[in-house]
């Protein structure tokens, strides 16, 4: 008799596969049984860049020591280099193309061209101008915010120099990025540059292909993602601790459920606007619905979640699911982690897929296009249009009981809020308990869930095992959203999961062990957190003194390995799990894995145990504490005036 | 605010001490604390910028990077 296989740790992801399989209805969790990975492209060993190809290049399992080369004579180490760099563009390419539409919006937004929207928070649009080096003396906001929007869409296609953000870094860092010669010009620039060298007879050393990869990642976290974070929290508020509650329990029978999935928040945002307003309200009520409640998938539901305290529906692999409750009258996706095959999944329901964006479009499902100009108004004929569809629901609905309350919002700036005031707000409290080794260490657990892997389990078995060894945990995305449903991100997770000095510190300030910091493009705020704790001092110069790790335990978008490389190329230790996508090459494996310790101070691990995995990363805090010599208690000593004379 | 609890724990000789207890409000918030609302002028938020986010919009701090830098 064959093992069941666990596809899920969550009980109401497991209640709606087996509606779905009893239904007779094909999900992600079906069609992964019928197709497995392919075992070449598992390991990236073919290629594909030419028509004299496809090239494939397995190991032989008979002759190792076999020469693998394309017929082009390209060894499998570059032709795993540059699938990798390719894979990371794309991910960089998604970010900040995520990016540019935010600045295009937030540029319309200071001239008054975009409907619904305006500067809600000053004092981030002061600090971002700032530091795009904007005289903001004597100017007013709207003024400000035009220079800003145009010196930020100029990041995307400058063509020399250093994006603006790099100056954020600790100075030691900008050093080694300098000295490698990885500090990106422009965004645009270092995409293109990587599919240039990736073409045929281009770029033909792993070593050179990668260091091109480390500059386009780095024109991510750095670059696009950075921005799309502080101008979304310009135009829509830095975020604030704000509870709200998580998973698919928050549909509601007898209301117009809309879900709003994807990435860009700007409708998003509108449609929350719209959905308060009287007029829409009462619409609601004519047709029998108590209400409209509207619910977020994904990182849209990070982005509404913690602005707004809208209810999060649940996560990447949960998305056909909420269709499957029958409740859903419509559900609006824009870019990115939006399956296919979610319209096939609607057709068998009264759900009205609508598509927004005009980069992303998919076969059967209705497209609304979103543009600033006049967003407001389609946020509310998409409301009146699922409204309208409320009294079209044909199957009975199946809501499973499941939700959990869960406090989110923790931006860099809310942290050094609550570590300190507003005068005194300072990282100097958790420096200073790791110094004294209440904390032992910080971890950004991040990413995706992935199919292949047990959705959630990895995330929450990781994170546990690094709460109880006193490990703070930052979390964004898919990853954030399973730690909510777990309930690990309220305050009362810290008595039940962390260890005894992290457990006092998150009960001194009142946050949670597992702090949200927001959608996938968030992580950003790891890294501008994670700055701040190097300039307050006493934990080193580089973010790769720190005694923190990075981890991606259930990734699969090309966005998380953007996403790590940079974290590596910041001087992380980053381990991801499921599959790593060059152990086609030992040598491009071993530059990623070992010599980029050498050059950059952080590197990749592959490890899809997860407390395998967390006790690679608690390993490696530990290497970080016994280098700033905070590994071992000392006894405190109280120096009098003469010690202090000695000093002198 | 609710009433002031108290529990007992060990003190540092070992003994049963009864120390004070959490204390909050009851029930849920409706919205998030939006603590920078406190900041109402212009003056207000670039002092606090010089403040609390000194690291990057202020050369009046003492972190490690700053003291090698000689600052």
């Amino acid at each position: 008799m064959s093992e069941e296989i666990i596809k899920t740790v969550d009980r109401a992801t497991k209640e709606l596969i087996d509606k779905a399989e009893r239904e007779n209805i094909k999900t992600v969790f079906s069609r992964s049984e019928e197709i497995r990975p392919c075992p070449i492209g598992i390991e990236e060993s073919c290629c594909k860049i030419c028509a004299m190809g496809p090239c494939r290049l397995p190991r032989s399992k008979k002759d190792s020591q076999r020469e693998r080369v394309g017929v082009c004579g390209a060894t499998i180490d570059t032709i795993v280099a540059r699938n990798f760099a390719r894979r990371v563009a794309a991910g960089v390419a998604a970010h900040s193309d995520h990016a540019r539409e935010v600045a295009e919006t937030f540029l319309k937004t200071a001239r008054g061209e975009a409907q619904g929207f305006t500067i809600k928070d000053e004092v981030k649009l002061l600090a971002v101008a700032l530091d795009f080096g904007i005289e903001i003396e004597g100017k007013d906001a709207r003024d400000i915010a035009i220079e800003l929007a145009e010196k930020a869409l100029r990041e995307f296609g400058r063509q020399k120099g250093e994006l603006t953000y790099i100056n954020k870094a600790p100075k030691k860092r900008q050093d080694i990025w300098r000295r490698h010669g990885v500090v990106p010009r422009g965004i645009d620039r270092e995409v293109v540059e990587v599919m240039h060298r990736t073409h045929m007879g281009v770029d033909q050393d792993y070593r050179h292909i990668l260091l091109q990869t480390t500059r386009c990642a780095l024109a991510d976290g750095w670059g696009g993602s950075m921005i799309s974070t502080d101008l979304q929290d310009i135009m829509f508020g830095t975020p604030v601790p704000v509870l709200g509650s998580i998973n698919l329990g928050v549909l509601k029978e007898d209301e117009v459920n809309i879900v709003v999935h994807g990435h860009e928040p700007l409708l998003p945002e509108l449609l929350v606007a719209a959905s308060r307003e009287p007029g829409i309200r009462s619409l609601a009520e004519k047709v029998g619905a108590k209400g409209i409640n509207l619910a977020g998938m994904c990182c849209s539901a990070n982005e509404v979640l913690m602005r707004h305290g809208i209810p999060c529906a649940g996560n990447f692999l949960q998305q056909e699911l909420a269709i499957i409750t029958g409740a859903v009258e419509l559900m609006t996706v824009d870019v990115q982690c939006e399956m296919q095959g979610l319209q096939s999944v609607a057709e068998c329901f009264h759900t009205k897929l609508i598509t927004t964006s005009d980069r992303a479009r998919i076969e059967g499902a209705e497209h609304i296009e979103f543009h600033p100009e006049d967003g407001l108004d389609t946020a509310r004929k998409i409301l009146r249009l699922a409204i309208e569809n409320y009294p079209n629901r044909r199957h009975a609905v199946y809501i499973p009981s499941y939700k959990q309350d869960t406090v989110v919002g923790f931006s860099h700036e809310t942290i050094n809020y609550l570590l300190g005031g507003l005068f005194r707000a300072s990282y100097r409290p958790l420096n200073d308990n790791i110094i004294n080794g209440r904390i032992r260490g910080v971890a950004g657990v991040v990413g995706c869930n992935n199919v292949r892997t047990p959705h959630d389990l990895c995330h929450l078995t990781m994170i546990k095992e690094l709460i109880k060894n006193d490990v703070l945990v930052l979390t964004t995305g898919c990853a954030a959203m399973a730690c909510g449903k777990a309930g690990l991100l309220i305050p009362e997770a810290a008595k039940e999961f962390a260890g005894s000095g992290l457990q006092e510190v998150c009960e001194a300030v009142g946050i949670p062990p597992v702090l949200h910091m927001g959608a996938c493009v968030d992580n950003s705020r790891i890294l501008v957190a994670a700055t701040a704790m190097v300039k307050e001092g006493g934990l080193g110069d580089d973010l790769a003194d720190l005694p923190a790790a990075g981890a991606a335990p259930e990734w699969m978008s090309e966005k998380a390995l953007a996403i790590g490389h940079y974290f590596v190329a910041s001087g992380i230790f980053t381990v991801f799990g499921t599959t790593w996508p060059t152990l086609g090459s030992d040598r491009v494996t071993g530059h990623l894995f070992k010599d980029y310790e050498e050059m950059f101070k952080g590197m990749w691990a592959y490890e899809p145990d997860p407390i395998k995995a967390a006790q690679l990363m608690i390993e490696h805090i530990d290497k970080k504490r016994k280098a700033l010599g905070i590994d071992k208690a000392r006894e405190r000593v109280l120096f009098d005036m003469a010690m202090r004379r000695a000093l002198g | 605010m609710a009433d002031y609890r108290y529990e007992e724990k060990e003190g540092f000789d070992g003994k049963k001490v009864k120390v004070l207890a959490g204390t909050f409000d009851e029930g849920k918030p409706d919205a998030g604390y939006d603590w920078k609302i406190k900041l109402a002028t212009r003056e207000e938020k670039i002092k606090y910028l010089k403040t609390a986010l000194r690291y990057w919009y202020s050369n009046e701090w003492y972190g490690s990077e700053k003291n090698k830098q000689g600052g």
